[in-house]
């Protein structure tokens, strides 16, 4: 922490940082526009607060299970110990848990983004009958409370074969509401122009969509991605059930069934495991932020 | 909007009859309806085999499969397939299975969830003959029967008894554990006032699971839940609310919290003698000597009752049942059978520490000669576990609520346990 | 809902030569084409999801109307019909009404909160050069945290004795009280803890429509000597007002299914305190009463229909 609380001038950063920052709108930036000091200061306190859980969740990874649960609390280990990782990583069949979690949340993330601009395109440019009933139906569900549909999915997915493979943890989340309204709003900002050229061109409205709207949805692509993928990688009801054999677990799955023991749970085990899903994530993001930024601000959200 | 949601209606209906007759196809008609239904014919003769498919919750999950060589081994044509579930989600796994069909063979339940799977016509009925009920704790037994049906063999048990520092108490002029009520309540007095505890005895004031600690005052007391047939509660007793009356006084004198615990601050605070006993189970044994007591400070007595003799305590633990979708019910039931012999249940003892349910497992070993695991030995024979009614966790929570308001508010005894009793005659048996 | 949405005028940004040629997609043909094209495209997406989504939703509305319990899952046609009587002692019933209380008072503290937190992120985040990447993942880092793990982090801040919250508060004098152990705060204190977790996502989003506020319009108004406030509620906010309106939108629908934070810290209590609509659903859930816990989880359903439209009403008048 206090590394953060002192160090806020190094010339880490390159000049030219900002500019790609800014995304589709370079602006020129001529000073006019000052950044007060305590701005800086307001901003670190509330990043010591925001940041504060999570720091505690790291540190706290590293020390023993006792002290991890001892009264008063540490802050700064008394014991900095890796034996958290090392159990977890000994005792978990890591590789096997870690590609079925980054299959399911790819092929969630992938059959999302191509479903959902299908429709959404579809939704934003074209005329066709039942356009209404659809986009009804699909923003309808998006309110709908998650806890009631599931018994009538489990059965559902069982009973067509899928239970204890990883389609049954796929297929029920391909086709999200949230994405096509995502998609939807996105395609609208794209010019009816250039589609009817294309149309005057003589392409088919089916190569229009691959050739011309695809390519230039870019940003809600990347956005749409990364929150299904997050939301596929974190998620865990669903896999618990369904997978029933420890070859299927999924991450999640497989940490909650060893961290936490018959009547106490192990919190530092739990700490660690929760630290190593979080990194992956969070790699995604760092990774893709900017172009996530463009896609929702170019969204039309407004 | 409104057009919109008139042909969604439309929609509504073709989905609905879909979605519906997909779960008829699959999963037939069945009589379902747990009590009067007949215990399975018996066994066959011979070793098992094929492979058997078992889930098992915990601790038990993860030893299972490597304990099961021997079954293995006796059965060569057998292969025991062993899958761990966390406990915390077990319930909405099993009855997920039951409702699709697709469930193990065998599988670890809960006790306190047997009348619902029961009921939902996921389990079969025990094998005439495949045990003896007299061999088990009469309370495990207990837990198994859902309307007068045997639906699986108790596994392992705990109950609760009374943890108290016992190095603190010959401080405060206790020599012995406290036997009645008034002991109890002496006891926890002194314990303040004479060694210094901040809290005399710790009990769980209301909210999830606290029936499990005040029901035993109530059975102590003779209170019941449910008349001889279980078909009608008795909560609104004059015992109940009596009983009732003596656990919230703990709260109104100070000598328990009111507020519940973080994790692990019970075991810190029992070690540092700022709580100077509580009631649980045997796993809290474990907790307590890694948060620093020693084995020396601390002792466990049967519950208080009023009168001095041994209190009635809750038995909890895991039954083994068997799925009516099991398509290997006979080996399935031999496995079952070789778990619950004595021999077995001492092994299992040793592997994992769990208690056996059956008695004559007690009679060697460690069991028997173990001081400590003789209390909860003794507290077994006369525990009490609830009605095995699907409703019962819906029950309990309204016990629960009701036991917090008691213990935070001045809603009085009387009231309470007739509030219970009405909540609980609305809610049902369920059978 | 559906309207409002799919009635959004097209784009503005057409220019005006080509205007009459966007018009000639309704010549006939074209529109057949068009139609086909549409339902092919739509179809992959459709078919799953009246599959996976609409199937389960609308047989669980079924369930609402019958007495379905747990104990019915392998005979779902054994069930009674029972028209709206589960709607109807949902609305007698003493705890509903409380929980349906504790979620309007997580709405009217979180929506205001998050919002606010997030447009100061946001606006802070918008004004600073240095460090803008590291400050801007920093503050999204709580909405990629696993809850279960954050829950031991908040409870050991939020500890009567010893909990670093307290012990600050013990420094200025302060004896702080049980935070999640009080009736009264209990609530409130699992809303900071929403915002906490949520702010970020709302961040991002408002972060982005900041970014389209023309900074000409911002330093020609600097230049004739408008405060910052002032340009702040003269030009930044109006132009801020579709993205708020889909962030009030989104949060509400959000805090109208508020859970998780009770469940991992506080259980729903004390005394019911923090117990939320789609807690009691989940309970009710658990129990095995299907039909009971639907027509719960139909009327939250309702709850959120009517205040996105009202919303939607209100927020889009003005305009």
């Amino acid at each position: 922490m206090a590394q953060t609380l002192d160090a806020p001038t190094p010339p880490a950063t390159p000049p030219t940082h900002e500019a790609v920052d800014h995304g589709p709108r370079p602006r020129s930036k001529d000073g006019n526009v000052r950044t007060p000091k305590w701005l800086y200061a307001v901003m670190t306190v509330g990043l010591f607060f925001v940041v504060l859980p999570f720091v505690w969740m790291v540190i706290s990874s590293f020390k023993p299970e006792a002290e991890v649960m001892s009264i008063p609390p540490t802050w700064w280990p008394e014991t900095i110990t890796t034996s958290n990782y090392s159990t977890l990583f000994s005792k978990l069949d890591f590789p096997t848990y870690f590609a079925n979690s980054a299959i399911v949340a790819g092929a969630v993330a992938l059959g999302n983004v191509i479903f959902c601009s299908m429709l959404g395109y579809a939704l934003a440019k074209l005329d066709f009958p039942g356009k209404k009933v659809v986009f009804g139906l699909v923003l309808g569900t998006l309110m709908v409370p998650g806890v009631v549909t599931f018994i009538p999915l489990f059965v559902l997915t069982t009973n067509i074969g899928l239970a204890n493979s990883l389609p049954g943890m796929i297929l029920p989340f391909l086709a999200g509401p949230f994405g096509v309204f995502l998609m939807r709003q996105y395609v609208l900002t794209i010019p009816d122009e250039l589609i009817q050229a294309a149309r005057v061109d003589g392409a088919g409205e089916l190569r229009i969509f691959f050739s011309v709207v695809l390519p230039l949805c870019g940003p809600a692509v990347a956005t749409l991605g990364v929150l299904t993928f997050l939301t596929s990688w974190n998620n865990f009801l669903w896999p618990l059930v369904i997978a029933t054999s420890e070859d299927k677990f999924t991450l999640p799955v497989a940490l909650a069934l060893y961290s936490v023991g018959q009547n106490a749970t192990k919190y530092g085990l739990l700490l660690a495991g929760s630290v190593v899903v979080v990194l992956p994530v969070l790699a995604v993001f760092l990774v893709l932020q900017r172009r996530i930024m463009q896609g929702i601000a170019m969204t039309g959200i407004k | 909007m409104r057009s919109t949601h008139r042909r969604t209606k439309g929609l509504a209906g073709i989905a609905a009859v879909a979605a519906t007759s997909l779960v008829l196809t699959a999963c037939g008609r069945t009589d379902s309806g747990a009590g009067g239904e007949a215990q399975s014919d018996e066994v066959s003769g011979g070793e098992a085999t094929g492979t058997i498919e078992v889930w098992a919750m915990g601790t038990e999950g993860e030893v299972l499969q490597d304990f099961s060589a021997a079954f293995e081994e006796a059965n060569p044509e057998a292969t025991v397939e062993v899958t761990a579930v966390p406990w915390e989600s077990a319930h909405d796994k099993l009855a997920g299975a039951i409702a699709s069909g697709e469930t193990p063979d065998v599988s670890l339940i809960g006790t306190t969830w047997m009348g619902e799977f029961a009921e939902a016509g996921g389990l079969m009925p025990t094998p005439e003959n495949l045990v003896d009920e007299a061999d088990f704790f009469p309370g495990a037994w207990q837990s198994t029967e859902v309307g007068g049906t045997s639906y699986g063999v108790p596994w392992y048990v705990e109950t609760r008894v009374l943890y108290y520092r016992s190095d603190l108490a010959k401080q405060a002029g206790w020599d012995e554990a406290p036997k009645t009520w008034d002991e109890l309540k002496t006891f926890a007095q002194d314990m303040e006032s004479k060694a210094g505890a901040e809290y005399g005895l710790n009990l769980q004031p209301g909210q999830t699971g606290s029936w499990q600690t005040m029901l035993p005052f109530a059975w102590s007391n003779g209170a019941t839940l449910t008349d001889e047939a279980g078909e009608e509660y008795t909560i609104d007793s004059p015992e109940m609310a009596e009983a009732l009356d003596y656990y919230t006084s703990y709260f109104d004198e100070g000598l328990s919290p009111t507020r519940l615990l973080d994790p692990g601050e019970l075991e810190s605070g029992f070690a540092k003698g700022d709580y100077a006993a509580f009631i649980s189970g045997p796993w809290h044994a474990g907790l307590v000597e890694d948060a620093g007591v020693k084995p020396d400070q601390y002792e466990v007595a049967t519950i208080p009752s009023p009168d001095g003799e041994q209190g009635s305590s809750f038995v909890g633990g895991g039954d083994l049942a068997v799925f009516n979708d099991s398509d290997n019910a006979d080996s399935a039931w031999k496995y079952v059978q070789w778990l619950s012999e004595a021999e077995t249940q001492t092994a299992f003892y040793e592997e994992v520490g769990d208690l056996p349910a059956v008695q004559s497992a007690w009679d060697t070993g460690e069991l028997a000669e173990d001081e400590q695991l003789q209390v909860f030995g003794t507290q077994l024979e006369t525990a009490v576990s609830p009605p095995a009614v699907p409703t019962w966790e819906q029950v309990a929570g309204s016990i629960d609520s009701i036991t917090e308001q008691a213990s935070k508010t001045d809603l009085a005894s009387q009231e309470a346990v007739a509030e219970m009793q009405s909540k609980a005659a609305a809610i049902g048996t369920g059978l | 809902m559906s309207t409002q949405t799919t009635t959004t005028p097209a784009q503005p940004g057409a220019p005006a030569p080509t205007q009459k040629r966007a018009r000639s997609r309704h010549v006939d043909p074209t529109r057949r084409q068009q139609a086909v094209a549409a339902w092919v495209l739509a179809l992959p997406f459709m078919a799953l999801f009246l599959v996976f989504t609409a199937g389960p939703v609308l047989a669980s509305l079924g369930m609402s109307f019958t007495d379905m319990r747990s104990t019915d899952v392998r005979t779902p046609f054994g069930v009674n019909f029972v028209g709206i009587e589960n709607y109807q002692e949902l609305l007698a019933d003493p705890l509903f009404r409380k929980v349906t209380l504790n979620t309007l008072l997580y709405l009217l503290l979180g929506v205001p909160l998050t919002m606010g937190v997030a447009l100061a992120a946001a606006v802070g985040l918008n004004s600073i050069q240095r460090f803008k990447g590291f400050f801007r993942v920093s503050f999204y880092l709580p909405v990629v945290t696993s809850i279960v793990a954050v829950s031991v982090v908040w409870k050991f801040l939020l500890r009567e004795n010893g909990g670093l919250v307290n012990t600050v508060l013990g420094w200025v004098g302060i004896s702080g009280p049980g935070w999640l152990d009080s009736t009264t705060l209990a609530l409130p204190t699992l809303v900071v803890m929403a915002v906490w977790r949520n702010f970020g996502t709302l961040m991002v989003i408002f972060l982005a429509a900041l970014q389209t506020v023309p900074r000409e319009l911002l330093e020609a108004a600097e230049t004739d000597g408008a405060s910052g406030w002032a340009r702040f509620r003269l030009i930044t906010l109006p132009i801020l007002r579709p993205t708020m309106l889909f962030g009030a939108v989104i949060t509400s629908i959000g805090y109208l299914q508020f859970f998780e934070e009770a469940f991992v810290m506080t259980k729903g209590g004390p005394l019911d305190a923090t117990r939320s609509i789609t807690f009691f659903t989940f309970d009710q859930w658990g129990y095995g009463n299907y039909g009971y816990a639907s027509a719960a989880a139909y009327l939250l359903f309702l709850a959120i229909v009517l205040l996105t439209w009202v919303q939607f009403r209100l927020l889009r008048e003005k305009d």
